[in-house]
């Protein structure tokens, strides 16, 4: 008789006989950015870096919403939607983790292999660099997880070290460009950018010079560009154009009846966050923005129109600049719909207003993680940061006359290091608002604080000390007592 | 001593040992006999203890060396039965030497000097001679009985033929008559100077065999608990199952039953120490397969059930809930022989809800709609108020059900071969519409014996039918709650979705209950089981004290389900769904190969046996299903195949069982001169279905008994026996529901993302759910204490035991941290721990002296149930949840955890008065009539966080009575059960006495200012009205109910046909008897039947509409031919 014990299952593939093949790599990469599609990431994660900022706010009935993305008023260490970009990132962590793991014993083309590889640690590195910024003091898993493993809390700084080594490893293993069909993984000038943009966060100007450079003034310049129309990164039939550096990827299924990306395939490949954000009546209007930043764009264009990035940026009653009688909002007048005197702004630039009059839970609008606009106003605070300032000016300028803008040389030369910063700030606000930059931007400036009140009144509870990091929740810290809670929660 | 089996010893290894000595004692001569043909003397020590002899009685058989031996002693032999012979002198001396009483009565192993100075004296006064016969059931002269003057050591036993002769003193009044195997019986002297005894044979005698796993052994000398129980008690119940059968029987066995035809009883042996699998091992016939409804209870020879470590260990991993090994009627020895069991029985519900009628419903909900301000809707109101319609839902769905069964069996057999064939059919038409079991089977078992080997096998192949409601459906809720104004089927509800008009409520008479009518006319759930098991054997027997066995058993079912929907609808506001079929079929296959080496050799006063043996089992399960809407409609009716509907098709298969056990046994039995037992048992298993780090497991035991009775410092006269015994070991469980491979990481390939200019979806794959590579099964450390003893010769036999089992790694799907990443549900952990500590009593006593003769046997069992562990819950949670139960440390699994009620509020002022710490009313919405529950955390408002433990779901005591009695022709047998100190929640009440959609109870009395001395609240609507919301918290202790109580099991009253009948009937012998099943509970639970199975492990209290245990008449034949 067979006294074999070794069965296999004959019902499903498992880790047994799994990760044997270049096929087994490439599925596994793949569920890697499976991930950004999830409600935590997709979803919940653009209120935490948004609507808790500075320029955006909550109307939402929902008063979780209200008090824990958007007024610091946070009771519930386990609040559901913060559990979820908790649990989301660390999902797309152990996928990362598994084809780290797994992948270089596989027998394959050793090129696509250090590029497999090298896509898993960027992606990791983009979840971590989402918890450091978001919970900062996480616990630093880099295997794939096992029932029982309790491991203790790593510093901010490990994070962020574990981060910078990921992109460090993951950059000379990917490729500058994907042709066709893998068009959206990620690229070396990717890798780049989100380096520097962990060093940002980390204040190393000096070290972000390096990954900078290489985008705007090394191999990057033949690859990036700004497109000509700003609108044109915001739009589905625009997508992954010449300014785009890294886009999470979504389309529209359809058959789809949930978010969650392993129960079938049928899962949305798609986000929810166009009908969170959608205006009232159209979606659910949970997140909006603040009205000071239409205010910001203040300077007209050299041919004295307005500046095209509020129309791409903003549904509000001037969208259309001749007011709420011309405005249009998914297909009505933004006076049939609210009046002339309702003053709320909503966010437009993922929303699907450019193709059809109604939101839902499946748009297929790629969320423009990183786009050359950003990175050439890194370049320049860079820059500045590190005493150059007069050598920042030039790519200030090309964001500024995209938008049809004087150039900053003409407009307000010799500035000094701090004048510069400050107009930077005013400047990423103009050309990234809504974009999920402004919670960093803010941390990194030091500009979190209570006296943001004036223009969000939700900092008004803002604590120092604390409410720069979310509380660790306290599920995992009830199952794990390795797990130190954040200062002063 | 009387009989003594001659002993083997040491010296006599070799036959040319004894060919060297030229005189021997004739004892040893006769020990080389029995060895080398395997057979056994049974002779007076001192008529052969003294004896020599020369001869060597080489060559010859076996009779012609006994007549070698015997015939120069004066001695002769006979045959009493296959390989027993007694030897006795030549001539029967004119009177037997007295004999030492005490000895007698036990059957033991004899002491040296028998004949005392006393035992002589009393040979002195001896004046009057008796003789006579004793003589078996079956009217065979009995050899061997002991046959003395009561109250002296003045005694004999009887020749060969069963006949004796003893002189007793003038005063003697009374013969003892006893022999192993046979109940002790006193006759009255009197005049008479011939005494003929006819004796009865004991079932329950200590000299009984019973089956422990791979071996067989006397009862007396086993050490662990195991239950022996008497499938003749067993089957007066008519049962579908065997679990059923043996309710109240055995203590330590939790049986609970469903009325559902087809369906099994729940069992659990001494508690539950898993929230997974609470099921024991069943072996049929050395098969290890479920003894599920397929299997025939009529073809049951016996049942042991093995409770303690030191009875299970040789099952090992699969043990530790306790083992049912059942053996199956065989041949025996005799002519051809023909025999018929038939019983025709009904069966009904015994009790129903007692719910109003129509007019009674109107009358009432026009009160609670005027209470409530509102108008009463048309189907009740004044004036609109139809009496025409008024459906008893009861009627509707209860019926007299049936139960027949019938058993034609042939068997017979020669010294070296046996047969027994036989044929059943059983049908149970269920009390409840659309309810219905049937299962007809054959059995084929045959024995043969060929030189050294004996081969055979049995066979039992039956297919059996189940239909039943259809899939979340349960008429017996439908049946007490819906509303009595909504008629069965009605042509104003004839629309579309409903072409039939089926009665479902509507605006005017809202009820969510389905139409149960409706539901099984449109909904059909029916279900084949076409099964074979069986084993078959080779044993060879390679020495009298050593043999071998190969055993091959085959479990393989076929099973087949089919799901059909009609078009229309059964409740209210139901999506319509469209018709459909939905099939699934199985093949289910389990191969078991056994080698085992059975030993069991004597040295002087020690006696060793045991078994060694390798077992592997191969069990799979492949399954298919599929299935199609928009079923085929011509001809007024569906046609009911996948192929002819024309809607979406599904389909599906797998392999949800395939798995592998290899298993290393081992027992040693060890006695030395009857009085000190020792067993030591073990087996190793290795199990597929675990990693190769958690493949391999060890369940030892040790158990130990003393026989003090047989101590000399023991000379207690009124008892005949009396055992300590102890066990200790390790038992394991693996959880089947987990499936075969749940160690193992699954790629979850799902995931898509999304690349290319078209934006199009590429497949992800990985392992999105944690695995738990050290899942193994669960184990369970088990101790057991007990004392086994028999008073009164016999008369009383008793047996008490003590259990502790402490599972440590139950197994629990803990909730993981987030920051692991874990998607796909929570992986299996072996975490928790779960004691389990009771006692077991149980006591026969037997008077069959009389010509009324009977016995009574009773048993009680607790089981106290402590969750010790729950594994890591998170901080400061120690405890797992299902439904209104709590299992947390220090309380029983399934605790109920609810709020606590304390009566009505009877004024406003009461309301006003019940605050909180802070002030603030703590039931602001409450008005006068509403339920006061107590606010247990003192926070001054009623939430989920005062809940609180209340009453246990487990009885403190569980009792069984049976007794049997007989009368010339005429016998009863009574079965009690007796269950206490335990709360149901009442489900079914809960919805009915919550006054909302529903029909009432006909004896509620709803408080009102008028009626204040009830505790019934007051009756209203719901909407707008917080205080009737709150009365029905379903989370509160408002529908627990003791539901302790005591049930007549069964009556059967029987009468033997009388021999000048059944002569003339040409009939061997024939009974005919009436039944009478759960004739009388006494209980004040208010439900349809107390003994529930509930709804899971943990909710084991819960009567969501159980379906009560039907009350049974019967009538019934036995007839050999």
């Amino acid at each position: 008789c067979d006294r074999n014990l070794d069965i296999v299952n004959p019902n499903q593939v498992t880790t047994q006989v799994f990760w044997r093949t270049a096929d087994d790599a490439l599925v596994g990469v793949n569920s890697i950015y499976s991930t950004t599609h999830r409600g935590g990431i997709s979803r919940w994660m653009p209120f935490y870096y948004i609507i808790r900022s500075d320029i955006g706010w909550s109307q939402s009935p929902d008063p979780g919403i209200l008090n824990n993305m958007d007024r610091f008023l946070i009771s519930d260490y386990n609040y559901g939607n913060a559990y979820s970009v908790w649990n989301d990132n660390f999902i797309g962590i152990n996928r990362a983790n598994q084809v780290i793991a797994n992948v270089p014993t596989i027998q394959m083309d050793e090129t696509l292999k250090q590029r497999y590889i090298g896509e898993a640690k960027f992606l990791r590195a983009m979840f971590y660099f989402h918890l450091v910024t978001l919970y900062g003091n996480v616990p630093l898993i880099l295997t794939p997880s096992t029932v029982g493993d309790r491991p203790s809390s790593a510093t901010i700084q490990q994070v962020w070290a574990q981060i910078e080594q990921d992109l460090t490893e993951a950059i000379p293993a990917l490729p500058a460009t994907y042709g066709g069909a893998d068009l959206g993984r990620a690229t070396k000038g990717a890798a780049y950018a989100l380096l520097a943009r962990a060093y940002f966060q980390q204040r190393k100007y000096n070290e972000s010079l390096t990954p900078l450079q290489w985008l705007v003034e090394g191999d990057g310049r033949s690859i990036y560009a700004l497109v000509p129309n700003y609108r044109d990164n915001f739009l589905i039939t625009t997508e992954n154009n010449r300014e785009s550096v890294f886009e999470w990827q979504f389309a529209e299924n359809p058959a789809e009846y949930t978010d969650d990306d392993t129960e079938t395939p049928n899962h949305n490949y798609g986000t929810s966050i166009a009908q969170f954000f959608g205006p009232q009546s159209i979606g659910w209007s949970d997140g909006e923005c603040r009205r000071w930043v239409v205010r910001e764009f203040y300077e007209p264009t050299t041919t004295g129109a307005r500046d095209p990035r509020v129309a791409a940026s903003f549904l509000f009653d001037s969208t259309d600049v001749r007011g709420p009688a011309f405005t249009q909002i998914y297909g009505r007048t933004f006076l049939e719909r609210y009046g002339a005197n309702n003053q709320r702004v909503w966010f437009r630039k993922f929303q699907n207003d450019h193709w059809k009059n109604e939101e839902g839970y499946r748009s297929p609008n790629n969320w423009r993680y990183i786009r050359y606009a950003d990175v050439l106003l890194m370049y320049a605070e860079a820059l500045n940061a590190t005493g150059r300032t007069a050598q920042a000016y030039p790519f200030v300028d090309r964001v500024r006359q995209r938008a049809g803008l004087a150039p900053l040389s003409t407009v307000r030369p010799g500035l000094s290091q701090e004048q510069f910063l400050n107009q930077l700030k005013h400047e990423r606000v103009t050309e990234l608002a809504g974009e999920g930059w402004r919670w960093n931007d803010l941390a990194r400036w030091g500009d979190l604080g209570p006296q943001l009140a004036v223009r969000d009144p939700g900092f008004a509870n803002f604590q120092q000390g604390q409410d720069e990091l979310l509380p660790i929740p306290q599920t995992d810290r009830d199952l794990n007592p390795n797990l130190v809670q954040n200062p002063n929660y | 001593q009387l009989l003594s089996r001659a002993e083997p010893s040491l010296t006599q290894q070799t036959t040319s040992a004894s060919r060297a000595v030229r005189t021997r004692p004739l004892k040893k001569a006769l020990s080389d006999l029995e060895r080398r043909f395997g057979v056994s003397f049974a002779y007076d020590d001192q008529l052969v203890a003294s004896r020599q002899t020369s001869v060597v009685p080489e060559g010859a058989s076996l009779e012609e060396a006994l007549l070698q031996l015997l015939r120069p002693q004066g001695l002769r032999y006979t045959k009493i039965k296959e390989k027993l012979f007694v030897i006795q002198p030549a001539e029967t001396p004119a009177a037997e030497a007295p004999r030492d009483a005490k000895n007698d009565m036990a059957g033991t192993i004899p002491s040296a000097g028998v004949l005392t100075e006393s035992a002589l004296a009393a040979v002195a006064p001896q004046v009057k001679r008796i003789s006579g016969q004793i003589t078996d059931e079956t009217g065979q002269g009995l050899p061997g009985a002991n046959v003395i003057e009561k109250g002296t050591n003045n005694g004999t036993n009887t020749d060969a033929n069963g006949n004796f002769v003893l002189n007793v003193s003038d005063q003697a009044t009374t013969l003892t008559i006893s022999s192993v195997g046979y109940v002790s019986q006193d006759v009255a002297i009197g005049n008479q100077t011939t005494i003929n005894v006819q004796l009865v044979p004991d079932n329950r005698t200590l000299e009984e065999v019973v089956v422990i796993g791979y071996q067989a052994v006397r009862k007396r000398d086993v050490t662990g608990a195991n239950a022996v129980i008497n499938p003749t008690e067993a089957n007066r119940v008519t049962a579908q199952s065997l679990p059923e059968s043996i309710q109240g029987l055995s203590p330590g066995v939790t049986v609970r039953n469903t009325g559902v035809p087809g369906q099994q009883a729940s069992i659990q042996i001494r508690g539950v120490a898993s929230f997974l699998n609470t099921e024991p091992l069943y072996v049929i016939d050395g098969m290890i397969a479920d003894a599920n409804p397929t299997i025939n209870t009529d073809d049951i020879e016996s049942i042991q059930i093995l409770k303690d470590a030191s009875a299970a260990a040789i099952y090992g991993s699969r043990a530790a809930n306790g083992v049912v090994i059942i053996t199956t009627k065989q041949g025996k020895e005799g002519p051809a022989r023909v025999s018929f069991t038939g019983k025709y029985g009904i069966q009904q519900a015994y009790k129903r809800w007692d719910v109003m009628n129509a007019s009674e419903f109107a009358a009432l909900q026009r009160t609670q709609y005027q209470n409530s301000g509102q108008t009463p809707p048309v189907s009740v109101a004044e004036g609109t108020f139809n009496p025409a319609i008024d459906t008893d839902w009861q009627d509707q769905v209860l019926r007299t059900g049936s139960l027949q069964d019938y058993n034609l069996t042939l068997s017979g057999g020669t010294k070296t071969g046996r047969y027994l064939l036989s044929g059943s059919y059983f049908n149970n038409t269920g009390y409840v519409i659309g309810s219905n079991f049937n299962r007809a089977s054959l059995r084929i078992n045959t024995r043969n014996e060929f030189g050294r080997f004996t081969f055979g096998e049995n066979v039992v192949l039956t297919n059996s039918n189940v239909q039943n409601q259809p899939i979340g459906t349960n008429p017996i809720y439908d049946m007490a709650y819906n509303l009595p104004v909504i008629p069965v089927q009605d042509p104003s509800y004839i629309s579309p979705t409903n072409p039939e008009g089926y009665g479902i409520g509507s605006i005017n008479s809202i009820s969510y209950a389905y139409n149960p009518v409706a539901a099984r006319n449109l909904s059909s759930n029916r279900s084949n089981f076409a099964r074979l098991v069986g084993n078959a054997f080779l044993e060879f027997k390679f020495a009298d004290w050593l043999s071998y066995r190969f055993n091959a058993g085959l479990d393989a079912s076929f099973d087949y389900t089919q799901n059909l929907r009609r078009v229309g609808v059964y409740q209210y506001n139901a999506a319509p769904v469209p018709s459909s079929i939905n099939e699934d079929r199985s093949r289910f296959t389990s191969l078991l190969f056994e080698h085992t080496l059975n030993f069991n050799r004597t040295f002087g006063l020690h006696n060793i046996n045991g078994v060694v043996g390798i077992s592997q089992q191969n069990t799979r399960r492949d399954v298919t299903t599929g299935g199609r809407t928009n079923l085929a409609f011509a001809g007024g009716q569906y046609l009911p195949t996948i192929g002819a509907a024309s809607g979406i098709a599904t389909s599906a298969g797998g392999t949800p069982e395939y798995y592998r056990i290899l298993g290393y046994l081992g027992r040693i039995n060890y006695t030395y001169n009857d009085r000190y037992l020792l067993t030591l048992t073990g087996r190793v298993d290795q199990d597929s279905r675990f990693g190769p780090n958690y493949r391999t497991g060890f369940f030892p035991s040790i158990a130990g008994a003393w026989r003090i009775s047989e101590e000399k410092f023991f000379n207690v006269d009124w008892i005949s026996d009396l055992k300590l015994s102890a066990s200790y070991g390790k038992l394991g469980i693996v959880v089947p529901t987990l499936g075969s491979f749940p160690y193992t990481a699954f790629i979850n390939n799902n995931p898509r993302a999304i690349f290319g200019d078209g934006q199009t979806a590429n497949v992800g794959a990985y392992q999105a759910q944690l695995a738990n590579p050290n899942l193994r099964w669960e184990e369970r450390i088990q101790q057991n204490y007990g004392l086994t003893a028999s008073f009164l010769n016999n008369r009383i036999t008793a047996e008490f035991n003590v259990y502790n089992s402490l599972s440590s790694d139950a197994i629990l799907n803990l909730t993981v941290p987030g920051y692991l990443g874990n998607l796909r549900g929570n992986p299996y952990v072996n975490t928790a721990s779960i004691r389990n500590r009771g006692v077991e009593f149980s006591a026969t006593y037997r008077n069959n002296e009389n010509a009324f003769k009977w016995d009574v046997s009773g048993n009680f069992t607790t089981i106290r149930n402590r969750v010790e562990n729950v594994g890591n819950q998170g901080q400061d949670i120690n405890y797992i949840v299902s439904g209104n139960t709590r299992s947390q440390v220090g309380n029983p699994v399934g605790q109920w955890f609810v709020l606590k009620t304390n009566g009505l509020f009877q004024t406003q002022e009461e309301i006003n008065n019940y605050r909180g710490p802070d002030g603030s009313l703590i039931q602001p919405n409450a008005k006068p009539g509403d339920i006061r529950y107590e606010d247990a955390n003192n926070d001054g408002r009623i939430d989920v966080n005062d809940r609180q433990f209340v009453t246990s779901p487990w009885p403190s005591l569980q009792t069984g009575a049976q007794f049997n009695g007989s009368y010339k022709n005429f016998n009863l047998n009574v079965q009690l059960i007796g269950i206490f100190g335990y709360t149901v929640y009442n489900d079914i009440r809960r919805i009915l006495d919550s006054y909302q959609n529903t029909n009432f109870r006909r004896d509620i009395s709803p408080w009102t200012p008028n009626n204040t001395d009830t505790s019934d609240p007051r009756l209203g609507l719901e909407a707008n009205d917080q205080g009737i919301i709150s009365n029905n918290l379903a989370y509160s202790d408002r529908w627990l109910e003791n539901a302790s109580y005591v049930r007549v099991r069964n009556i059967e009253l029987g009468y033997n046909l009388p021999k000048t009948l059944t002569n003339r009937l040409n009939v061997r012998g024939a009974r005919v008897y009436v039944s009478g099943q759960n004739l009388f509970t006494i209980t004040k639970y208010s439900g349809l039947d107390p003994d529930v199975t509930g709804a899971n492990i943990q909710e084991r209290g819960v009567d969501n509409g159980h379906w009560p245990t039907p009350r049974v008449i019967s009538l019934g034949i036995n007839c050999d031919f």
